[in-house]
């Protein structure tokens, strides 16, 4: 069974937030009408994002760091959300492991909200039902566009090339060997819920010097003192020439 | 005893019909903010993202436990054959219905789209105890009517008694299928416990006994009947008994809690926090909706007191909602542990008590369930025979003839 999932490396995202707004713009654009925005240029603006780059100081002063972390709905294989809903609008599709939510059934009641242990559902305050992420289900199957722009918005958007998209059943996909070979991880796995899309470590890289690199022995750079003097009386070399 | 004759109240007071008009200009507010609500969005209420249910919600679950514990009255006489009780059984068969419609009205005006109700209807997800809980509201009304009928309706009384072993039943699987819409939830700390289910089943006999003892005494007071020491005593101790009776499932709840390690920091925030939560929980429910209903239920200074006896059933609806608030609103303020044994802060939301602040509509919305439950009541008592003329010691204390009358 095919998985679709992103996989975003933490370790190059610079909190750009390029994923979000690229995210918005595709999204409120589309099909499905709007995403809510209240005040979206005043003070305390609120509004539907599918995606959002959260921002976390780790550490305690002065051994901080700061840590982006874009969330958006995981596409759990095992989702919470899908079994509360009273009418059955949150389902998982079959064929690509996509959670999405049927607008036109959605009664607004909340309660996927109160199951989604990451926090991924947003309510549209304006048209009243739940949304979140759809891994831009609209765009990566149309036939219209290049194959190479069949991708979510965010994963295009992303400057860092931070986010991949892909199968993650496919043992041979990108995103496959990216989570293999660099330790990819899903948000609390101890829940069950087997989110599908992972997350790459924040991974720290230091290089070994030797002292011995660092010094060149025979740097002429070192060599302290006056430059010799020249013996006038040397023979220059036209006196050792016969021309 | 002698038997009990039920008539309909008079009804054509001046104060009866300013009463109605009060609680129908209350519904009217409610729906006027249901409107509102709904014209403009979500964002005109306090709820956000992280806590999406508000203000009507403490109001309807509040309502809807309070619906199935109100016949328990009716159950009394019907299942467990105490026949003080059975003068009542049809008032308490009554407010059960009105209860529940008022609780209901709030839940699916509060809903996002409560123009898709008919989706809610006809499309099931029964994996959703969501979709149960419909199951069992639409089912009490049915179940519940049926048993009224069979009190009121001479002929059929034969069978009243079976109709309100199932309406027991049904009553039991209501309020657990209420109760576990919370204890079904795992993503938030401060739920995930199968004590939710009997804990709200416990609350109910409390509330719904509250309410119903509201509109008994004033009813009775403002109609003149009469209404004697005997039945007023025994409803007090029983109030007592069910408030003791949801005091020990809070205390099993919260040292079940606090005996887990990873539970301590959600037993902080709602008892020992900076917050609402932790105020409403030891002076609303604790001091107000317990202590308080406690001594007036028990202290013999208060026995049979029918002032008294309102003023405790008053306290125990104050604390029955601030329980609510508590379950409902402090449950979502309590972050989320989206990093599990870090502390986290972040620019948006994750780490931090999320705030709410209810704002009006929300308030009127909750009040005009609650309303119309009452006015309902007070109509449908003015059309038909629901309440004895008398409830004097002769009417309905078994002993009371054999002491020597």
């Amino acid at each position: 069974m095919t998985q679709l999932a992103l996989v975003i490396d933490l370790n190059v995202c610079v909190g750009c937030h390029a994923c979000v707004t690229s995210c918005k713009q595709w999204n409120t654009s589309g099909a499905a009408g709007p995403l809510m925005d209240d005040n979206p240029y005043g003070k305390d603006p609120t509004g539907t994002f599918f995606n959002r780059v959260q921002t976390y100081e780790v550490g305690e002063f002065p051994d901080t760091e700061t840590v982006h972390l874009p969330k958006s709905c995981l596409h759990c294989e095992e989702p919470p959300c899908v079994p509360v809903c009273p009418t059955g609008a949150s389902y998982k599709r079959a064929e690509d492991g996509i959670v999405l939510v049927d607008y036109d059934k959605c009664i607004g009641c909340k309660y996927c909200a109160w199951a989604c242990p990451y926090g991924a559902r947003e309510i549209d305050e304006k048209q009243k039902v739940m949304k979140k992420c759809t891994l831009c289900v609209d765009r990566i199957y149309d036939q219209s566009l290049p194959e190479a722009d069949r991708k979510p918005a965010c994963v295009l958007a992303c400057p860092t090339s931070a986010r991949l998209f892909g199968d993650v059943h496919d043992p041979e996909s990108e995103v496959s060997r990216a989570i293999g070979e660099n330790g990819g991880y899903p948000l609390m796995p101890e829940w069950g819920t087997q989110p599908a899309n992972h997350y790459l470590p924040r991974r720290k890289t230091r290089i070994k010097f030797h002292e011995d690199e660092l010094t060149r022995v025979d740097n002429p750079l070192k060599k302290d003192g006056r430059l010799p003097r020249t013996d006038p009386d040397a023979p220059f070399l036209e006196d050792s020439v016969s021309w | 005893m002698k038997p009990v004759t039920f008539r309909e109240i008079t009804g054509n007071s001046k104060g009866y019909y300013m009463l109605l008009a009060l609680l129908g200009l209350t519904v009217a507010a409610g729906l006027g903010s249901a409107w509102y609500m709904e014209h403009n969005g979500h964002w005109v209420t306090g709820m956000n993202n992280q806590i999406v249910w508000g203000m009507p919600h403490v109001f309807a679950v509040f309502l809807i436990v309070a619906a199935s514990g109100a016949l328990n009255v009716a159950s009394m006489s019907s299942v467990f054959n105490k026949t003080p009780y059975k003068p009542l059984a049809p008032l308490s068969g009554l407010m059960a219905i009105t209860l529940l419609a008022g609780g209901l009205m709030i839940l699916v005006l509060d809903l996002g789209r409560p123009d898709r109700l008919i989706v809610a209807m006809t499309t099931y997800n029964f994996k959703s105890i969501f979709a149960w809980n419909m199951i069992l509201y639409n089912g009490f009304f049915l179940i519940v009517g049926i048993y009224l009928w069979t009190m009121m309706q001479r002929n059929l009384n034969k069978y009243s008694k079976t109709a309100g072993f199932f309406a027991f039943l049904w009553r039991l699987a209501l309020t657990t299928g209420t109760g576990s819409i919370f204890g079904f939830i795992v993503a938030r700390q401060y739920y995930d416990a199968a004590i939710m289910a009997p804990m709200f089943i416990v609350m109910s006999f409390a509330f719904g006994l509250a309410l119903f003892l509201i509109f008994l005494l004033a009813t009775y007071q403002w109609t003149g009947r009469e209404l004697g020491g005997y039945l007023v005593n025994r409803l007090q101790k029983l109030l007592g008994l069910f408030v003791a009776s949801v005091l020990l499932f809070v205390v099993i709840f919260h040292l079940t809690n606090l005996y887990a390690t990873q539970h301590h920091d959600v037993e902080d925030f709602i008892l020992a926090g900076d917050n609402i939560y932790s105020g409403l929980f030891w002076v609303g429910y604790i001091l107000l909706g317990t202590i308080f209903p406690l001594i007036i239920c028990y202290a013999p200074a208060f026995r049979a007191a029918i002032g008294w006896t309102a003023a405790a059933a008053i306290l125990v609806i104050a604390g029955g909602l601030s329980q609510m608030y508590i379950i409902i609103i402090g449950g979502q303020a309590f972050p989320m542990d989206l990093f599990p044994g870090k502390e986290v802060s972040s620019s948006f939301f994750d780490g931090v008590v999320v705030t709410y602040s209810p704002t009006a509509p929300e308030v009127m919305l909750g009040l005009g369930g609650v309303a119309l439950a009452f006015a309902a009541t007070l109509f449908a008592v003015k059309i038909l025979r629901f309440l004895p003329l008398s409830l004097a010691d002769a009417k309905v204390d078994p002993h009371h003839s054999a002491q020597g009358q």
